[in-house]
């Protein structure tokens, strides 16, 4: 039989060791699966680093591809570090994009500092009230925040895009081509977020933004009171209340934080790259979930989160750049699905040991599985 | 896009992490997880860095020979002109996007070893659009088609950066010096199928029509396929029901199905997929296709479809890359150029009414007989065509109302 446990300390060498045997397995997995439908690995390979990071203007798309990823990682991680499971970002990130876009077609042509400021101000506000409620209901009636902020995302979009193709709102564009198709109003021109040149590539100011937000949250988590709390809140809520923790305020007030950081996602959506609400867009991108597959492979940690999104905005550009007659989109999905997973389960044996055990004492002891009873009790 | 694929992956994501974050005992003290915060810091940028450093190690050579690959065949010396093709959808949707796909198919077939085409398949309407276009011009493509409205923006813009390359956009809107639309009077062909649909049902009878979205060109379909149905059953009505989607073969069977709850005795399409056909099958009632010849898979239900031959029009386009003599336009084709054409009838469709539908063709192809001729009512009353006069192009391309017999919201 064999067990799996927890390794009481980490040798030096397994945190250079594991990450990097992982990715080497990753690679070596992908490869099978594509000599196994007939391609080349390391052309393959090649391509992928190429039109993800390497080429003329790649890593300009990779950064806007992982914008949205880099908000929605954040509000996940921020939200999860207290096990507050808000998997809302998708409906927060869209109310955002409402918000802000909203702001920016009212605020036009002012002096760009007015509006970006504006946008992010009303995607934040928007984004926070939609985690609100759901913190809100948490908090104070004990509701599952699991199945409010799920249910909340399918409001959100429906809202967008009644707003957009159900009625002739003041988001929706009337003259023009959508007059033929329903899209959203643009924003003005002088309410497009501003990009840095850095000769190589360009960085959108949502980006910087986000990553300045991230090392915001690690100060934050690391070093003041309100971190603290999050952990204690997060590990043992009842501790914390004997402490004097006010714990139903900290769940509204990190609910509140984590989705006004997607709704500044979604207000760099709107800035940033498409310039109106696209409802459609939106729901078709699934940045929410996604956001959530980004915190856990970053182990909730916001400066991990800007890499990780990097990562993924890097690896969704390339696999279309794979993709063709011989290369259709599924094999690209599994080819990137492959991957993910072989980095991130390496982890595991970062902090557990394999070991053989006698048959009995293993079956004395099923809780004791990897991480396996708080699974069961969540 | 459906609830079963976005439910299912949040919520277990959710059962995952309290395994990830709290598989330390309880009492964990929080200085050490703080510090732990940090070395998992470390080990993320150590994950991501080797993960770089592994793509870049080793296959310099590659690297040399793509890029050669991809700087030769920018030009036509060698006589290969290199098509793409952009698509919204995968390219076995059962419709849209595979008849797209079927066109470029027939080019690969025909013209051989002077062409090379690819294609990328469910590109999302957005600022990936343009970067996916952006690669296909990298790969040394002269021509690129894209076949969705919603890569308009992109269109423009990269058609002002690269003027040497020819963008062609299906249902497109726009045109400029090197960006041409392409599309067909569907209408007419639709207008045939609602003589099927009108024939198949009882005297004042109803067709359930599952419809993308409320814009004028979906619109101008179902008012043609209501006065289709009209034309030999005065009185049948068709009633509408909106999916806000071109292509989820989930929304859509729904769709037909809250039709068929609701008692109607056909079911028409206008969806890129064929899952509303899958309903009517299930409740054995008529169905009328969009885009895709079920006549086999569905045939006890099948009446016929409204159908485009995208393959000439693309053949025809590459050739005039090839021979430097593409020009830019607004392509409308029709019945008389083979562009739109009906699917093979269904039994359900009698040796009358295919006698009648054939006619009406002739008619329509010959210029003898226009779907939208006055007199034409609203669904209020209010006559919008005048009798003695016809749709005028620009009235059909933003038409915004129902005709008479129509149930449904054109508003949306």
């Amino acid at each position: 039989m064999i067990r799996l446990e927890r390794r009481v300390d980490q040798p030096r060498w397994l945190k250079v060791a594991v990450p990097a045997g992982s990715v080497l397995t990753a690679l070596l997995a992908g490869a099978v699966l594509l000599s196994l439908t007939g391609h080349d690995a390391m052309e393959t390979y090649q391509l992928l680093l190429e039109r993800g990071f390497t080429s003329q203007g790649a890593f300009t798309a990779t950064l806007t591809a992982a914008t949205p990823l880099l908000f929605t990682g954040l509000c996940a991680a921020v939200a999860f570090r207290m096990r507050v499971f808000n998997i809302g970002g998708e409906g927060q990130l869209i109310m955002g994009a409402v918000g802000a876009s909203a702001a920016g077609i009212a605020l036009g042509d002012g002096p760009v500092v007015i509006t970006v400021l504006g946008m992010i101000l009303a995607g934040a506000i928007c984004g926070a009230v939609w985690a609100g409620i759901a913190g809100a209901l948490k908090a104070w009636a004990n509701t599952n925040e699991i199945i409010t902020t799920l249910m909340l995302n399918y409001v959100a979009a429906n809202l967008a895009t009644y707003l957009v193709f159900g009625s002739k709102s003041y988001w929706r564009e009337l003259g023009g081509t959508g007059a033929m198709f329903p899209q959203g109003k643009p924003i003005a021109e002088g309410a497009h977020w501003p990009s840095v040149d850095f000769g190589n590539f360009t960085m959108g100011f949502g980006f910087f933004l986000g990553s300045v937000i991230a090392i915001g949250l690690f100060v934050v988590f690391r070093s003041t009171r309100f971190g603290f709390q999050v952990q204690v809140i997060g590990d043992e809520p009842r501790a914390a209340r004997y402490a004097g923790m006010r714990t139903k305020r900290a769940i509204f007030g990190l609910m509140a934080l984590s989705g006004a950081i997607a709704g500044i996602g979604g207000a760099s959506d709107v800035g940033d790259t498409r310039y109106v609400l696209d409802p459609k867009a939106l729901q078709q991108a699934g940045y929410g979930y996604a956001g959530i597959v980004v915190a856990a492979l970053a182990r909730l940690n916001p400066i991990a989160v800007v890499f990780v999104a990097i990562l993924m905005g890097g690896l969704s550009n390339a696999g279309r750049a794979l993709q063709g007659p011989d290369f259709p989109a599924g094999l690209v999905g599994t080819l990137q699905g492959l991957l993910l997973v072989f980095t991130l389960g390496g982890e595991l044996f970062a902090r557990y040991r394999i070991r053989r055990v006698a048959a009995e004492h293993a079956a004395a002891d099923p809780a004791d599985t990897p991480g396996g009873a708080p699974a069961v009790t969540a | 896009m459906g609830v079963r694929t976005a439910v299912p992956s949040p919520l277990r994501q959710s059962l995952i992490l309290p395994v990830s974050t709290g598989v330390d005992s309880p009492g964990a003290n929080v200085h050490r997880t703080t510090s732990r915060s940090v070395k998992l810091l470390s080990v993320a940028l150590v994950a991501v860095l080797s993960l770089v450093a592994a793509g870049c190690g080793g296959d310099d050579d590659a690297a040399t020979t793509t890029t050669k690959a991809s700087g030769s065949s920018g030009s036509s010396d060698s006589g290969v002109t290199k098509a793409a093709w952009v698509y919204v959808g995968p390219t076995n949707d059962g419709g849209w996007t595979q008849a797209h796909d079927a066109g470029r198919k027939m080019v690969e077939e025909e013209l051989g070893d002077k062409v090379e085409t690819t294609f990328k398949e469910s590109v999302p309407e957005g600022p990936e659009a343009k970067q996916v276009m952006e690669d296909l011009i990298k790969d040394g493509n002269q021509i690129i088609f894209a076949t969705s409205f919603g890569y308009g923006d992109a269109l423009a813009e990269l058609a002002k950066k690269y003027p040497d390359v020819k963008f062609e956009h299906a249902t497109g809107a726009a045109s400029s010096e090197n960006l041409a639309t392409y599309y067909g009077a569907s209408e007419d062909t639709i207008y045939l199928t609602g003589i099927a649909a009108g024939a198949a049902i009882a005297d004042g009878g109803t067709v359930g029509f599952v419809a993308p979205f409320p814009i004028p060109e979906v619109i101008r379909h179902i008012n043609a396929f209501e006065l289709g149905v009209q034309s030999v059953n005065p009185t049948a009505t068709t009633k509408v029901v909106w999916t806000n989607t071109w292509f989820d073969p989930e929304v859509e069977r729904k769709a037909a199905d809250s039709l068929i709850a609701d008692g109607v005795d056909a079911i028409a399409s206008g969806q890129d997929s064929p899952a509303s056909g899958e309903a009517a099958l299930a409740k054995d009632l008529p169905f009328v296709g969009y885009d895709s010849d079920q006549s086999e898979n569905l045939a006890d239900v099948w009446l016929t479809a409204s159908l485009y031959d995208w393959g000439p029009y693309y053949k025809k386009q590459i050739e005039a890359v090839a021979d430097g003599t593409w020009k830019t336009g607004d392509y409308y084709g029709g019945i008389e150029d083979g562009f739109v054409h009906l699917a093979p009838f269904g039994q359900l469709v009698s040796k009358d009414t295919q006698a009648t539908i054939e006619k009406q063709q002739d008619a329509i192809a010959d210029g003898s007989f226009e779907v939208f001729a006055g007199p034409i009512e609203d669904q209020d009353g209010e006559v919008k065509i005048a009798e003695g006069e016809t749709a005028t192009l620009p009235e059909l391309l933003s038409m915004d109302w129902f005709v008479k017999g129509v149930e449904g919201n054109p508003a949306g």
